[in-house]
């Protein structure tokens, strides 16, 4: 563990959704510098967690405590929590029909910096931004995901993470519905945001992704809780094996 | 404060009226008023009154009075006169409770012959095509308050676009409402000839502000006629006061080949009844409406569309959008009627209603009168508040939960105020944004 600043912590988190529990107490550390993955098969609740620690109305935490940079972010409402720093990239970004990227981008940045986007600075960041993901100009004049593809989607989520530059970004299966080229491009994107000061934790089904964007720990989640965690190897294991053989496993190596 | 029950000659101002202008004017005027004051109040249960008071629109005894408009007339004027320089006009008309009637032109208009003229000079100066064509969509026939504008109109506005002859800038038409306690009838006739193209904005505005310092009553009647191969796009904005109990009939009739884009928008009055119509005379008539409400406070709302396809190969598309907060309510009628001999007509209309706030109320009755079986026609309607997984998306980006909320109503309206042009859509967006102040 090296002994850099927690950014992301939480301890013995539980999600309810419609009075189902479907997170049964997690923990995880995720300090400055740090790239971690969850992997796990459908229906294993990491989307849940995902969006329960983004503040999703349908997602109940239930017990457990989250900490932001030491700021506890579970009294925060969600819009404060993003101000807060933190980001969650949505498997499945809802369409805003007659709000065009480039407003949404502008009303976030400014809600960011609690003051107006000066808008030759703002045009110039995204532009640049633009650039590097390879998105065409012209998409900013789209409405926000209105008959985007999945791909577009994705990217554009990669985006607005690049654009808001948060301190800690949770990517839900961001890798799924992209080509080959565009999961190198995503992947990128990932990789150039990430740096010494911010964390990153990637919520994944396949470890497709993981080729591209390399995490230092892995944690597989099964049925509401972390079963095991390992590095790289853990994944590329899972890849060749399945999630099968976990099942046959207590669920001795989450340490509870 | 009694309401007028039926027209006479016992109100001098409401004698005058119906003595005003030449006899074959005199003689219409008159069935108009032995309609009105024959045809009973309709009852509440009757179509297109099952939302609304008719009782609302009956003016008090003592409202009609040439005195009605008491401000400043010189400020209007200026106005005017900064919206032709600005505005990208071609014309500017102000109506004063129909009563006041003043005209700015440019002179381009003058040289290529389009009329843009008070109601009552028209009666003489252009006289046949003001006797074909007054009365013919809405006369006494149409209804009783349809009649009641059809006695009582005192001025109002009169525009023909000659054959072939193209109206680059906008004709922006300002009807400014009177004081408490008085009744106006404003009346407009517009006649766009073939292969002529118009672009009008018919604008309602002022009136009593406070149903509280008494009522201003206003009763609108609007007839378009849009000769082959025309085309004409016509806004109507109605930002009336809140002390205004207002009434509207609208009716176009495009014949050959024409286009029509209707534009209506809601945005003020106490209470608005409003009925646009366009009939499609001859093949290849397209007439499109994206109409626009945006109600808060305790605004009531009743409107109708009308699409008449009485001729085959035919199209019609209808959008009319509903945002209300407040305790406000509103109540859409969209008919689509297609004749019996009107083939392979499409018709196409949705009305979707945004709620934000749990008291408000919204109805929506879609009505098919289809006597034709070779036509293609759909109709949708949606009645709900705000997505809250669309709030939660803006809000995990940071963005606040007003400001999340007003994101969501301008993307909402945005397909609608793309139709209009770019000075009329900032001055809508204003207005629209006032409104998502106020929730």
């Amino acid at each position: 563990m090296s002994n850099r600043n927690p950014i992301l912590e939480f301890k013995n988190i539980h999600v309810q959704v419609e009075g189902k529990e479907v997170v049964r107490g997690v923990s995880l550390t995720i300090r400055a510098g740090e790239t971690h993955a969850i992997m796990g098969p459908n229906g294993s609740g990491k989307s849940s967690l995902s969006n329960a620690l983004m503040g999703h109305p349908s997602y109940q935490i239930t017990r457990g405590e989250a900490f932001l940079d030491g700021r506890d972010i579970l009294t925060m409402s969600a819009d404060e929590r993003s101000r807060a720093g933190l980001f969650l990239a949505f498997q499945y970004p809802l369409a805003i029909p007659g709000v065009t990227v480039a407003n949404f981008l502008r009303s976030a940045l400014q809600a960011h910096r609690g003051k107006e986007a000066d808008m030759s600075d703002f045009r110039k960041l995204l532009r640049a931004k633009l650039a590097e993901l390879e998105i065409d100009e012209n998409f900013v004049s789209r409405y926000l995901n209105d008959g985007f593809s999945g791909g577009e989607k994705k990217r554009i989520e990669i985006l607005q993470m690049s654009v808001l530059n948060p301190r800690m970004a949770i990517l839900d299966e961001t890798d799924s519905g992209l080509d080959i080229d565009a999961l190198k491009t995503v992947a990128e994107g990932i990789n150039r945001f990430h740096n010494d000061t911010n964390g990153v934790l990637m919520v994944t089904h396949y470890q497709r992704l993981l080729n591209y964007v390399k995490p230092e720990y892995v944690h597989v989640m099964m049925a509401g809780q972390i079963v095991t965690s390992g590095g790289p190897e853990l994944a590329l294991k899972l890849e060749d094996l399945g999630y099968d053989w976990l099942e046959k496993e207590p669920a001795a190596s989450t340490g509870a | 404060m009694t309401q007028l029950s039926s027209i006479d000659y016992s109100i001098p101002e409401v004698a005058a009226e119906l003595e005003r202008g030449p006899k074959w004017l005199r003689d219409r005027r008159k069935l108009s008023r032995d309609a009105f004051n024959r045809t009973p109040v309709p009852p509440r249960g009757l179509h297109l009154w099952r939302y609304t008071d008719p009782m609302r629109f009956l003016f008090e005894r003592g409202s009609v009075s040439d005195s009605a408009f008491d401000r400043d007339k010189d400020a209007v004027h200026q106005l005017g006169a900064r919206y032709l320089r600005d505005g990208h006009l071609s014309a500017f008309v102000s109506d004063l409770a129909g009563r006041d009637v003043q005209i700015q032109t440019t002179e381009e208009l003058t040289a290529r012959s389009v009329v843009v003229s008070p109601l009552s000079e028209a009666v003489d100066q252009h006289r046949e095509l003001v006797e074909l064509y007054l009365y013919q969509l809405i006369n006494q026939q149409t209804g009783k308050f349809e009649a009641m504008n059809g006695a009582l109109w005192n001025d109002g506005i009169f525009v023909y676009v000659p054959n072939n002859t193209v109206v680059e800038q906008p004709i922006h038409l300002l009807r400014e409402a009177g004081q408490a306690h008085s009744a106006q009838f404003p009346r407009l006739l517009v006649v766009v000839g073939k292969n002529a193209e118009l672009t009008l904005i018919d604008e309602y505005s002022g009136g009593s502000t406070s149903t509280d310092d008494g009522i201003t009553y206003s009763n609108g009647a609007v007839e378009i006629f849009g000769m082959q191969e025309s085309r004409i796009r016509y806004v109507s904005v109605q930002r009336q006061a809140p002390g205004v109990q207002s009434y509207l009939t609208h009716r176009a009739r495009i014949e050959r080949g024409a286009t029509m884009l209707t534009i209506p928008l809601a945005f003020g009055a106490a209470i608005s009844k409003q009925n646009f119509g366009v009939i499609m005379n001859g093949p290849s008539a397209d007439s499109k409406m994206y109409g626009l409400l945006f109600g808060t406070d305790h605004q009531q709302f009743d409107n109708h569309t009308l699409h008449h396809h009485a001729h085959g190969h035919t199209t019609s598309n209808i959008d009319f959008k509903v945002v209300l907060g407040d305790k406000a309510t509103s109540a859409y009628t969209g008919l689509i009627r297609i004749d019996h001999n009107a083939e392979f007509c499409e018709a196409y209309q949705e009305n979707r209603n945004l709620l934000l706030n749990p008291g408000t109320r919204a109805d929506s009755i879609p009505e098919l009168e289809i006597l034709n079986e070779e036509v293609t026609c759909t109709h949708g309607a949606t009645v709900g508040p705000i997505d809250p997984m669309q709030l939660f998306y803006l809000n995990s980006r940071g963005i606040h939960k007003p400001e999340a909320v007003r994101m969501v109503v301008s993307g909402f309206v945005a397909s609608t105020l793309k139709m209009v042009s770019d000075d009329l859509r900032e001055r809508i967006t204003q207005i629209v944004e006032q409104r998502l102040e106020a929730i």
